[in-house]
């Protein structure tokens, strides 16, 4: 048993964490706050677009490490992605991801595209439309993150994966979910969703707007911590209903990451919440400890290995200064692309931002390494939005290249137990 | 590898400007959870805060509680708490409502209440009286309220007998809070029983308060006089000695609140404030040393916990749940929740009555559900919170470790 710290818990950090607990390590996750799951769909993406649309994502991995020899999934080939992905969607269970990642799956967002993922929740999977289906899209007067109009006249115009077109129409009901709140969120409406009477009130209201035949898109608002919630909706509407995920706060992602937060700490992860990790303690090439700004002092916390999931620049990992010097905050890592003259361009839709493929460049084992190659510290590894070169939220990769290097990171810990071991087995190959 | 320190890294970082509206504060607030009288932390926080200039625009910030989740989900390291807590000081200057101005004076009301404790504890449990102080000052006829002692813990420590072992570790500051002094004075005993045991000298200054309730209602001026005050009483024990608190809450002003929020930035406070450890924190990190005596008795229970927010937001984790577990028998259940709804002094005023019991509805279920005869709680107004709304006795976690030493019972 050794002593892992991990720092973050988005995707990756929370991934992690569950996959050293198993392996028997005593585990600390450090966090400054809570991670991006909240912010996604609440879906998998492993590959979706590159830059056409994805249809089976891991066949497609080999040809995106060919065309760019440096991305994450080219150090992670598709066996590595298959093995995490698995590993996550049991970790979550089958009341929060079906599907396959072989294969992906097209699904209405909120704007009415069709967006490509590998795994989703099972309350949207019956957004897989074909040709000839009948759609409505069902908006709430008081919800003030959904437009059913917006959504249903694009996917109206859209081309079905099977090449046809859905009919789709929109309408409203008028439901608060608070007495006297007039632009509630779908977080408001998910709470008491989760109530039976405000569920069969919301059944009872829908039923008098959609006919016979319809499928049902609903804001993804269908029940917070009731994984049945929906379910009931369907049967009380009697037809076919799909969620459709929304801007943050995102319900689907809430779900996600308090199951996985509750998993941590009822495994009785040192679960150390709102401190920031300002450095490590090393020695001999190696971190023995990280050190933590909690309040009043600074607390080290001794570790045997460390795993640094601290997301990329968007939630703060690195920085650029107004030199255009961009770096990463806690170890000072090296990072590739950071020597870029032109991190950003002024053209928002234009090409895509140089600066947001900086970051650490890994080895097999995910340790940072430098220019030459080689690990910056033997038993620091990285995982998630932190690997350079890739492309995340335009390729729809972010997922599944952090739950990959989680797994990863965290099957090839380099402890003090385990570099005696290979030290052993190395001198042997030398006698 | 590493000189920066916590308040250097907030101080560059937490400003509202690093806000991306990106709502996570939003999913953590537990007052907007229950009522849409508060719009929640980003929009009172960093959104409000660009407006308002030094003045005040907004009274839905009064709403705030000051429980801090906010600031502690933040992923960006916006201090969102601190820049309400800074908001509402605004607002209310001028005219501080003398209701708000009673609550605070924590210190006064156990001075006054010690000698008279049984007439004020009666006079605390009638109804009618309690309809009369709602109705005139604005506390809730329900709200919990503390039990006065005919002791207090200097009292106590004045007559009591000397220690019989010689302490083989040295000297430690004990702080205990003006409840720790006057109401919840049990803990207080056990906590320094606890310590002795150990081996430590327990010195305990005389001790005033740390101005938190203060500090909480926007009376920044009393607070900081307040908290300066205790530093030195604390700092009169001794230099460089470890500062220990059975108080949860009050541990966190003198640790990062009346910096944070008040901007004290005295050398005193700093000092105190570096020293101060909380007690679960103080006896796991002895533990993690390997210099905890674990030889406690079995206790076969199941325990409900609850980390006030307060405690939470001093980003330790919760120290509490892994001492206790060390126990042979003690399995904890964490509530999970932020807050029990209480924030201090927020719960008692009739206006909030509601929206606290709302935020501590799910907490005071689960403490039922998991033990109906005892509950943990670091903090005291919130043990008095939950005892009050679940009916559930509530302590300290020292209370566990006391009876795992196989302690007597303070006399
Ligand atoms: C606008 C946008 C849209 C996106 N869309 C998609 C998409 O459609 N599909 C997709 O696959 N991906 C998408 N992504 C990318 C995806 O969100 C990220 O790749 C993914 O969230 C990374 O997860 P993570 O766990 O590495 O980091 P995060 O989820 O960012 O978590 C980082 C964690 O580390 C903590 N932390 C940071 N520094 C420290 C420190 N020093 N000490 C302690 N804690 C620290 C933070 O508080 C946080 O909890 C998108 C990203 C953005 C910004
Ligand atoms: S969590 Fe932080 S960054 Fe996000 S909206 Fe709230 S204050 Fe802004
Ligand atoms: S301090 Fe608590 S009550 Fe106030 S905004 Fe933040 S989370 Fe909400």
């Amino acid at each position: 048993m050794s002593k892992i710290v991990v720092i973050g818990a988005g995707i990756a950090g929370l991934t992690a964490t569950l996959r050293c607990v198993a392996a028997g390590h005593q585990v600390t996750t450090i966090t400054k706050g809570i991670g991006g799951l909240q912010l996604g769909q609440g879906t998998m993406d492993i590959l979706g677009y590159m830059p056409n649309r994805v249809e089976r994502p891991l066949d497609d991995l080999a040809a995106l490490a060919d065309e760019h020899p440096d991305h994450p999934y080219a150090i992670l080939n598709a066996d590595a992605v298959r093995t995490g992905v698995n590993y996550f969607a049991e970790l979550v269970g089958e009341d929060l991801l079906v599907g396959d990642p072989e294969r992906n799956v097209f699904l209405p967002t909120a704007v009415g595209a069709l967006r490509p993922t590998a795994l989703a929740q099972p309350s949207m999977m019956a957004g897989q439309l074909s040709d000839g289906d009948s759609v409505v899209m069902v908006g709430i007067r008081q919800l003030k993150d959904f437009y059913p109009g917006l959504a249903a006249q694009n996917l109206a115009r859209s081309t079905l994966p099977d090449g046809g077109r859905a009919a789709v129409r929109a309408t409203y009901i008028d439901l608060p979910a608070r007495k006297g709140e007039a632009d509630a969120t779908a977080l408001t409406y998910a709470r008491v969703m989760d109530d039976p009477t405000f569920r069969q009130l919301f059944v009872t209201a829908v039923k008098k707007v959609i006919e016979p035949g319809e499928k049902v898109g609903l804001p993804a608002m269908l029940g917070l911590k009731d994984p049945n919630s929906w379910r009931e909706v369907a049967e009380g509407l009697g037809t076919e209903v799909f969620e459709v995920p929304l801007q943050p706060p995102s319900v689907p992602g809430m779900r996600l990451n308090q199951t996985l937060v509750d998993k941590v700490k009822n495994a009785r992860v040192r679960w150390v919440y709102g401190s920031q990790v300002l450095g490590g303690v090393a020695e001999n090439g190696r971190l023995t400890g990280v050190v933590a700004g909690t309040t009043g002092h600074n607390v080290t916390f001794p570790a045997d290995a460390v795993i640094h999931a601290p997301g990329g620049f968007e939630s703060g990992a690195l920085e650029l200064d107004s030199y255009n010097h961009v770096f990463e905050r806690t170890f000072d890592l090296p990072l590739a692309g950071a020597d870029n003259e032109e991190l950003l361009h002024g053209n928002y839709w234009g090409e895509e931002q140089p600066l947001f493929r900086v970051g650490v460049r890994v080895d097999e084992q995910m340790r940072p390494v430098d220019a030459d190659g080689s690990a910056v510290y033997e038993n620091l590894h990285a995982a998630g939005g932190i690997i350079a070169n890739a492309n995340r939220w335009r390729e729809k990769s972010g997922d599944g290249i952090a739950v990959a290097s989680a797994v990863r990171a965290a099957d090839s810990l380099s402890t003090p137990t385990t570099a005696a071991a290979s030290g052993a087995m190395d001198s042997k190959g030398d006698n | 590898m590493t000189d920066k320190s916590y308040a250097e890294e907030q101080l560059t970082r937490a400003t509202l400007d690093h806000c991306v509206k990106c709502t996570i504060c939003e999913t953590a607030c537990p007052v907007s959870a229950v009522t849409p009288l508060f719009p929640g932390p980003k929009f009172v926080g960093p959104q409000a805060e660009r407006f308002r200039n030094g003045l005040s625009v907004d009274h839905s910030v009064d709403y705030c509680s000051s429980c801090g989740a906010c600031t502690l989900a933040c992923p960006q390291g916006v201090q969102i708490a601190e820049l309400n807590s800074q908001a509402r000081a605004v607002m209310k200057k001028n005219h501080m409502p003398l209701r708000d101005q009673l609550v605070s004076r924590t210190t006064l009301m156990g001075t006054f209440m010690t000698p008279v404790a049984p007439i004020a504890n009666m006079a605390l449990d009638m109804k009618p009286v309690r309809t009369i102080v709602e109705k005139v000052v604005g506390i809730h006829r329900n709200a919990p309220m503390p039990t006065a002692r005919t002791q207090t813990l200097a009292g106590w420590l004045k007559k009591r007998p000397k220690p019989a072992e010689p302490a083989t570790r040295g000297p430690i500051v004990y702080f205990h809070g003006c409840a720790g002094g006057y109401f919840e004075t049990e803990t207080s005993k056990k906590a320094i029983l606890v310590l002795e045991h150990l081996g430590y000298e327990v010195l305990v200054p005389k001790q005033g308060c740390c101005g938190l309730a203060q500090q909480s209602n926007g009376l920044f001026e009393g607070a900081t006089k307040s908290v300066l005050k205790l530093c030195e009483q604390l700092r009169s024990a001794g230099k460089d000695l470890t500062i220990v608190s059975t108080s949860g809450s009050c541990a966190g002003m003198l640790k990062h609140e009346a910096h944070e929020i008040m901007g004290v930035n005295a050398e005193e406070l700093h000092d105190v404030g570096a020293r101060t450890r909380e007690m679960s924190e103080f006896l796991l990190d002895l533990y993690e040393a390997g210099e905890l005596d674990t030889n406690f008795e079995r206790n076969d229970i199941t325990i409900p916990y609850h980390a006030p927010c307060q405690l939470k937001s001093q980003g330790m984790g919760m120290p509490a749940i892994a001492l206790m577990e060390l126990i042979p028998g003690v399995s904890v259940v964490e509530s999970g929740q932020a807050c029990c709804g209480i924030a201090g002094t927020y719960g008692l005023k009739k206006e909030k009555y509601d929206i606290a019991q709302a935020v501590g509805a799910a907490l005071f279920k689960m403490v039922k559900e998991t033990n109906p005869d005892l509950a943990v709680c670091d903090t005291e107004t919130c043990r008095w919170q939950i005892e009050a709304s679940s009916g559930v006795k509530t302590v300290h976690p020292i209370w566990l470790i006391h009876q795992a030493y196989g302690l007597p019972d303070p006399r």
